[in-house]
């Protein structure tokens, strides 16, 4: 069984998940209805096809780049770059500076390109809504709460230690180290000093040889 | 639930009947029978057969589609016939991937089948460029060159005359069009056709039994794969009906095969 076929069905899954957690990406999916982006990763060996509808339908794409390119329609838009530049695509404004660094190769539409990244860019989604889905809302809505509170305590807490610190560094407080790694240090200094001998008469001997 | 009633001028090129008896599973039955018991059996499986597809195959079915969609090439505005579609699921796919300037058929001999499969797209919201067709593969109602890509999936083994249906398909594709068969096929190794005997023969029918109350129609599906003809053999009926640069490709082991063809 093609291994691709697996990743573009996970692939789908998690998009469409992703993109129910936003109300609002219907709103930004309207633009994109009837048009595809196919997206070539130089690192991957098969490119990826997102055919938009109300939802996003996920295909390996088994044409090469350049028989793909030839085959574009108006509904249509090609890009090819790597791995590293994939995060930046998903801000709208840097697309054509990337191009233009030829950071990024695009064919076709460059609205299907502007409105792809404006849909995954623009994603606002609130972890107590996904959360949610699994758990029924007053739970949901409850560990939001814990979750909030959390968040302020590590945020405290982080805030107190980092001025704990900083109070210990400017007023050169003395440190105090425990007794028993000062005896683990000098077990290790007494060591060292007996290597160090044990080399020094080796040298000895060797030099009395010649 | 809109019916053929385009029914083109063109007729099939009829396989000659050697006989009157055909296979039903390992059963010998008159041809003229078959199709009614094949259509008793997917009657009597319509209402649970999406459950027992993922349960049968745990779900592998699902990709053994996905494989047929992404060699489809099937673009925007295609034109694009599923017969023996059943419930749908490659229908959902293409009517998304055609958009609004294309169109799929979807088309059944067995209106149990169709029925699901249309209550089941409109559900999806999947509306305005699908047309549910009751038909039989071996006479398709369309005019010829009607068709950018057809697919049968899981459905040639039920046919009758399967050389017919290829024939048939020949006819309504477009001149550069092509047609994916996927269908259930000739493990390549022992071993795995070993285990996949005990799986269909043994587990299979009790599945259906315990989970669709219906033990016969499933052990009709395992006896029906092992007579289908195999992936070499198969591709000789392409090539007999005038497909060009026919290929397979065998999915997990060949249990499964996608067989592809060309009309140019
Ligand atoms: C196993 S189902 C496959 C359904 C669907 N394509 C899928 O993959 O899930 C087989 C289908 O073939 C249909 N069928 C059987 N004989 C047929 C024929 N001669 N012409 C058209 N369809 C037929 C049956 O009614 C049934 O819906």
């Amino acid at each position: 069984m093609p291994g691709s076929a697996l990743l573009s069905a996970i692939a789908e899954t998690a998009i469409n998940r992703v993109l129910a957690l936003d109300e609002d990406s219907q709103a930004r999916l309207l633009p994109l209805n009837g048009k595809r982006l196919t997206l070539y990763i130089d690192q991957f060996p098969h490119a990826l096809t997102l055919v938009f509808s109300q939802r996003v339908d996920v295909l390996t794409e088994l044409l090469e780049h350049s028989e793909l390119v030839a085959q574009l329609d108006e509904n249509s838009c090609c890009i090819r770059t790597s791995l590293e530049v994939l995060p930046k695509l998903t801000q709208t404004s840097q697309l054509t500076q990337l191009i233009r660094q030829g950071e990024l190769h695009l064919d076709g539409d460059l609205h299907i390109a502007q409105h792809t990244a404006a849909l995954f860019g623009q994603l606002d989604i609130d972890p107590q809504e996904w959360l949610s889905h699994y758990t029924g809302d007053v739970i949901a809505h409850q560990a939001g709460q814990t979750l909030a509170g959390f968040k302020t305590q590590i945020a405290n807490a982080l805030a107190r230690s980092r001025a704990g610190i900083s109070n210990a560094l400017t007023e050169e407080k003395p440190i105090g180290v425990g007794k028993l790694a000062v005896m683990h240090f000098n077990d290790e200094v007494d060591a060292l000093r007996d290597d160090v001998q044990r080399f020094e008469a080796r040298l000895n001997a060797l030099n009395n040889e010649q | 639930m809109s019916d053929a009633n385009t029914p083109s001028g063109t007729s099939d090129t009829q396989a000659t009947p050697t006989t009157q008896q055909t296979h039903f599973g390992f059963k010998q039955v008159d041809k003229a029978q078959k199709a009614s018991l094949v259509a008793n059996v997917f009657d009597s499986v319509a209402a649970k057969y999406d459950v027992m597809n993922d349960l049968m195959s745990l779900g592998i079915h699902r990709l053994w589609k996905r494989y047929a969609l992404d060699c489809s090439g099937v673009r925007a505005g295609h034109k694009v016939l599923d017969i023996a579609g059943g419930t749908g699921d490659l229908t959902a796919k293409f009517s998304r991937m055609v958009g609004p300037g294309g169109s799929v058929t979807l088309a059944d001999i067995n209106l149990s089948m169709l029925k699901v499969g249309r209550d089941k797209l409109r559900d999806k919201g999947l509306v305005g460029n699908i047309d549910y067709v009751q038909a039989d593969a071996e006479s398709l109602p369309f005019s010829d060159n009607s068709f950018d890509v057809v697919t049968m999936a899981f459905g040639l083994r039920n046919v009758t005359e399967k050389q017919n249906a290829l024939n048939s398909i020949y006819r309504v594709l477009k001149p550069g069009g092509r047609l994916l068969v996927l269908e259930f096929s000739k493990p390549a190794s022992q071993h795995l056709s070993k285990i996949y005997d005990i799986y269909s023969f043994h587990i299979l029918p009790r599945m259906g039994q315990i989970v669709a109350n219906d033990e016969e129609s499933y052990r009709y599906l395992a006896e029906s794969i092992r007579m289908h003809p195999d992936q070499e053999t198969l591709k000789g009926m392409f090539e007999q009906a005038g497909f060009e640069q026919c290929d397979y490709t065998n999915l997990t082991g060949g249990i499964v095969a996608l067989h592809r063809g060309y009309k140019f």
